[in-house]
């Protein structure tokens, strides 16, 4: 029986049991059979044990290469999102800055850039809310440009349409940042002084007439010096901004017809003494 | 709503009309061209896109020829972002065996910012994705 394969020939060990069960002066000697039978028995458990190693490697790297596989998809798909998130959040900017185009479109009086009929009617039905909730004021002054058509006939239309952004610019700066004034129609407007009884909106009155008046339009071979007229009325309790509108309205039709370029104050709904100052200038 | 012209599968083309919330398509086998156009936001964006990426795939695997995409896409949800770069992938799987893929993304001059998007749907593809603005 040839003596089972050694693990190894390098080993000192190994070497040393293959020569003595290869002398022949131990043939039939009991130990040495018993030694034979035991090599062959490690030889096998040997190889058995380096087959299970590389079964179990195998194992292990497939495992590894998938768990990379799904590791390197997995971040894939994580870009991939990352991307289609940036691109959405482009598209979300840009239909919100499209809303607010549109919500500045549907509010604001394109020529001017003042508030819009439709805004200033929000804004008037605001102010009465508060004055019914806090017992507030507010005033309203209706702005008509004089002679407009005039203005028109004699310069043609984009004349008068400058005459009406630089009459907004000044109507703009005159009042204070929680006033409101709107083109309430072709060439009126309608300013809203909140909280501003008729004394104060007198004086709102005479600052704007007199900052008209210091304007100049420049126009081809013409300078256009327009003037307005001025209808003002305060609210009074009970009334709502159509009321308080009407008589502001009507006052500026008379102050028209004593002569232009001046504000009149509306006559009191309750016919009380407070006779309107008729404040003219 | 929406109609298939010829059979589906390898060979048809796919047509889909415009709705408010699907962008109208055009796939035509025999030219090798996909046109798409409008808006995309869907309830459910399989339902339009799954025709459309697998009308893509099978050109691609059944014919050599070119292919040629036609974009103009005004709005796109976040899930027909993602189905829209499901099917550049597929065109830079395909790119990479040597494939002739082309896209052109049309954007209206008045709105430059859908350039901007256009530039970030382009980014990491090697295929032709030119961007070009049209007239109103």
């Amino acid at each position: 029986m040839p003596p089972a394969p050694l693990p190894s020939a390098d080993d000192p060990l190994d070497v040393r049991i293959a020569e003595l069960l290869a002398d022949e002066r131990y043939l039939g000697h009991p130990l040495r059979d018993l030694l034979e039978a035991m090599i062959e028995r490690m030889g096998q458990q040997l190889t058995r044990l380096e087959r299970i190693t590389t079964i179990s490697d195998r194992y292990q790297s497939s495992a590894r290469e998938q768990m990379c596989h799904l590791s390197r998809r997995y971040d894939q798909q994580i870009r991939k999102l990352e991307k289609a998130i940036r691109i959405s959040d482009r598209y979300q900017a840009m239909l919100a800055d499209l809303n607010k185009a549109l919500q500045e479109a549907s509010t604001h009086d394109q020529l001017t850039g003042l508030p819009n009929r439709r805004l200033m009617a929000d804004r008037l039905l605001q102010e009465d809310h508060r004055t019914l909730r806090e017992g507030t004021t507010y005033s309203l002054l209706a702005i008509d440009v004089d002679r407009f058509k005039g203005i028109n006939d004699r310069f043609g239309h984009e004349v008068g349409d400058k005459v009406l952004v630089a009459l907004a610019r000044v109507f703009r700066n005159s009042l204070r940042d929680y006033d409101a004034c709107a083109r309430w129609g072709g060439e009126e407007f309608l300013a809203l002084l909140a909280g501003a009884d008729l004394a104060t909106a007198q004086l709102v009155a005479q600052r704007l007439i007199e900052a008209v008046r210091g304007l100049q339009v420049d126009v081809p071979d013409a300078v256009v010096e327009p003037r307005v007229s001025i209808g003002v009325a305060e609210h009074r309790s009970g009334e709502r901004y159509n009321d308080v509108y009407r008589r502001a309205d009507a006052a500026l039709l008379i102050a028209k017809q004593n002569g232009r370029d001046r504000f009149l104050v509306a006559e009191d709904p309750r016919g009380d003494a407070a006779p309107p100052p008729q404040a003219l200038c | 709503m929406t109609q298939t012209s010829g059979h589906s599968g390898a060979g048809a083309d796919l047509i889909l009309a415009p709705t408010q919330s699907t962008p109208s398509v055009a796939a035509d086998w025999r030219s090798g061209r996909l046109e798409m156009a409008g808006e995309s936001y869907p309830e459910n964006t399989y339902e339009i896109f799954d025709g459309i990426i697998s009308w893509v795939q099978t050109f691609l695997e059944l014919t050599d020829r070119p292919l040629r995409l036609e974009l103009q896409l005004s709005y796109l949800n976040t899930s027909s972002i993602r189905a829209m770069i499901d099917i550049f992938d597929r065109l830079e799987h395909f790119v990479h065996s040597g494939r002739d893929i082309s896209v052109l993304w049309l954007y209206n001059n008045r709105n430059p910012r859908s350039a901007e998007l256009g530039e970030e749907f382009k980014e990491d593809y090697t295929f032709e994705f030119d961007i070009v603005a049209i007239p109103d």
